[in-house]
């Protein structure tokens, strides 16, 4: 009895637990469907629903929301940060994992320490960089930017690599194997889940951040904003009151992707982390 | 490092005619002794040197002293109505050229000196009548024995650009005078030395730096703590709740759990600052069920207020703050806690209840010791990565004011981390100065952070063990 009672009690917390956690979602959910434009503060459901803010956010672009570009803008962004980013770490990775060489371990430590500055010191100084090369406006400008310095993020993958056992590297190299071999033929294909959790990290990087995005695209045209700087912008004191079920809206659209990639990956997504992190 | 400069000294004493005269032409060596195409390669980056450090970044080094002198001035000619610009200095543009051009000779001499010594290589195997590989050869061995090189050099020259760079040109605005009033091009600015940094450190009635900075050094540090213990904990016990043996429809709550991480953390934490902001939704429902009147009753809420502060009077929105990052971070923690879990090795924990270990027992005695070893490394980052923090208190606190003049005249809020301290002052105030030292100042904290959590993990003499 007192067993059967500790069971319920556990299903009745995690049912609570849930709820909270779910509150805002529900929300973001029946607010993307109300006919009224601004916050409704009184009622959490709306009081006449409709499907009017998807239409507006696909089907009627205006000067402040243009979420069909703001969309493939950051579609392109993304996608091309995903191949250059996953490339600079895998490479970077297998470097530091099964190459010896003298400068490997002052390599690291500097890595290390480079880390260690905060990111939002460097961002105004990158601004700068930016705009000496002539890249700031530009989607070029915020990939440069979001990928360049990912080899950066190493780490998780070389603790991945490192549990890859060296007697297979050593067996294909007797066989005759160059390095670049052994990269492309052996150590990659056998780390699938480490790829895909890279994969998904460097391809949301873009979807959320919208400081730096902000901060090099001075454009005043939505055409030119990404996802996340758009839908920032639609939240802004003046503009709330008449976009904030258009922005929950545009967050659920957001969300579709995203949760499309984490089913799909969601088993691989907790053998990357663990398989990366165990390491004591 | 000795033998560093000693094999140089030998190469110079040495080498043949062909060797000292890539002392002068860096090519010649290579040519000398058979391999011509790396000799042309080398010419051309020797050219391009000279060519780029002549004629671009030189004029600015000799200026990196004083940072420029002469002033914009524009004169405009009443007879012709047209503008005329002086040759005037541009601070930003000689630091930034010149620390490109210091980087760019370092590299140079770097290269100088180990093209010598390859070249004096050359010549003992070319006298030792070995094989001189063959350009093709050398190629092959990018791809083979020299892999790294390959590997590392687009990723390296990312770095340069989009970390190091930035980060030297920021350490070197720390000690410059460049803010609101000395912006290029119009202005110039200059070296102060340690000017900023005394700043930080005084409080007087105008100068309230180091009031603040104490404030919010302790609030950051406050927060990394809370932040990162809260979900830690939070995590572990969720997934140890859904794991449990007696629940059912483990994937069904782990999914629930991990919708709130599909929808992009901006939007969530925008959308629940909304919620809970002066005149949001929570406000609605708690003054209709009167517990707006109750807080007043028991003096938690003053009473000039008609609705609950959550997000915009200290306290109430620090708290607030550490609640919302338990709903942002705990599924993350939860997702990684549950791979870990697994992994717990069974016959420690089927031992310990034949011991008669009752289940709290096991949990403190083998569940958390297992997680404490395995995730300790990546706990110090988390620290770290909440003392850096920036969305959750950017995002959730755009609409808090600061009523304490002493944070408004140094331009931060009681709510503020270092960080976000330092986005406003570049941002809003274009206090570049004090921002960096700010940022200086988070360097350090994580610095010490690391040295004292990851001392194991730099040494790396454990990383072959899982091999």
């Amino acid at each position: 009895m007192k067993k059967k009672l500790k069971v319920i009690w556990k299903h009745v917390l995690l049912t609570i637990l849930s709820a909270i956690w779910l509150i805002p979602i529900v929300w973001l959910l029946v607010t993307s469907l109300s006919a009224y434009k601004g916050i409704n503060t009184m009622h959490f459901f709306p009081e006449k629903w409709s499907l009017d803010n998807y239409a507006q956010l696909f089907f009627r672009p205006d000067t402040v929301a243009n979420f069909p570009a703001w969309f493939r803008n950051s579609m392109i962004i993304g996608v091309a940060c995903c191949i250059i980013s996953t490339s600079f770490v895998l490479m970077v990775a297998y470097a530091m994992s099964c190459m010896r060489f003298r400068a490997r371990k002052p390599l690291m430590s500097f890595a290390i320490i480079l880390g260690m500055f905060p990111g939002v010191l460097s961002m105004i100084a990158i601004y700068f960089v930016m705009k000496l090369i002539g890249l700031t406006n530009s989607m070029l400008g915020l990939i440069v930017i979001y990928s360049a310095g990912s080899g950066l993020g190493y780490l998780i993958c070389k603790g991945f690599f490192d549990t890859i056992p060296v007697s297979l590297r050593e067996s294909a190299k007797l066989e005759g194997a160059s390095q670049l071999t052994i990269f492309t033929k052996i150590v990659i294909p056998l780390s699938k889940p480490i790829i895909v959790y890279t994969v998904i990290n460097s391809f949301l990087t873009p979807w959320m951040d919208f400081v730096m995005a902000k901060l090099m695209i001075r454009s005043k045209n939505p055409q030119d904003w990404t996802v996340a700087m758009g839908l920032y912008n639609l939240v802004q004191r003046t503009l709330v009151g008449n976009y904030f079920s258009v922005f929950c809206a545009g967050g659920i659209i957001v969300a579709i992707p995203i949760s499309v990639l984490f089913i799909i990956m969601q088993k691989f997504y907790v053998e990357g982390i663990t398989g990366g992190a165990v390491k004591g | 490092m000795k033998k560093y400069w000693k094999d140089f000294f030998t190469a110079i004493k040495c080498g043949d005619i062909w060797t000292r005269f890539s002392l002068l032409v860096m090519g010649v060596g290579y040519w000398g002794h058979g391999q011509v195409v790396k000799g042309i390669l080398m010419c051309l980056i020797e050219l391009g040197f000279f060519f780029f450090t002549g004629k671009v970044s030189w004029q600015y080094i000799t200026k990196l002293n004083t940072l420029g002198t002469v002033q914009r001035e524009e004169v405009l000619d009443l007879t012709t109505l047209t503008k005329t610009v002086n040759d005037y200095d541009n601070s930003l543009l000689i630091l930034l050229f010149g620390i490109i051009g210091i980087l760019t000779i370092a590299a140079f001499v770097l290269l100088y000196i180990s093209n010598l010594k390859a070249v004096y290589r050359l010549q003992m195997m070319k006298e030792n009548g070995e094989h001189i590989p063959r350009f093709t050869e050398d190629c092959q061995e990018l791809v083979n024995g020299k892999f790294h090189v390959t590997l590392l050099t687009l990723p390296g020259l990312g770095v340069l650009l989009v970390n190091i760079i930035p980060i030297i040109f920021m350490i070197c605005i720390a000690f410059t005078n460049y803010d609101l009033n000395h912006q290029p091009p119009t202005y110039l600015f200059t070296w102060v030395g340690l000017n900023n940094f005394k700043q930080l450190f005084t409080t007087t009635t105008t100068v309230t730096f180091g009031y603040v900075f104490v404030r919010v050094l302790v609030w950051t540090l406050v927060w990394a703590l809370l932040a990162t213990f809260t979900t830690y904990f939070g995590g572990i016990l969720l997934a140890k709740l859904i794991n449990d043996r007696t629940v059912r429809c483990k994937k069904l709550w782990r999914t629930l759990f991990v919708i709130t991480i599909a929808i992009p953390q901006f939007v969530t934490l925008l959308l629940v600052g909304k919620m809970f902001g002066d005149y949001g939704i929570v406000n609605g429902i708690c003054s209709r069920i009167g517990l707006t009147q109750f807080l007043q009753n028991i003096g938690l809420v003053s009473h000039g207020l008609s609705y609950i502060p959550f997000l915009s009077k200290p306290g109430w929105a620090h708290v607030m703050i550490v609640m919302i990052n338990i709903w942002v971070g705990v599924p993350f923690q939860m997702l990684s806690a549950t791979g870990i879990l697994m992994n717990i090795p069974n016959d420690q924990l089927e031992s310990a209840k034949i011991d008669g270990a009752n289940e709290r027992q096991i949990f403190w005695k083998i569940t958390m010791p297992y997680m404490l070893f395995v995730t300790g490394p990546s706990l110090i980052t988390a620290i770290i990565g909440n003392i850096n923090n920036f969305n959750v208190i950017y995002l959730l606190t755009s609409d808090y004011v600061t009523s304490n003049m002493n944070f408004a005249n140094s331009n931060a809020r009681e709510v503020d981390l270092l960080v976000t301290w330092l986005f406003t002052l570049t941002n809003d105030y274009s206090n570049y100065k004090m921002a960096s030292v700010i940022g200086i100042c988070v360097f350090i904290i994580c610095a010490v952070l690391t040295l004292v959590g990851f001392t194991r993990m730099i040494a790396g003499n454990r990383e072959e063990e899982f091999q």
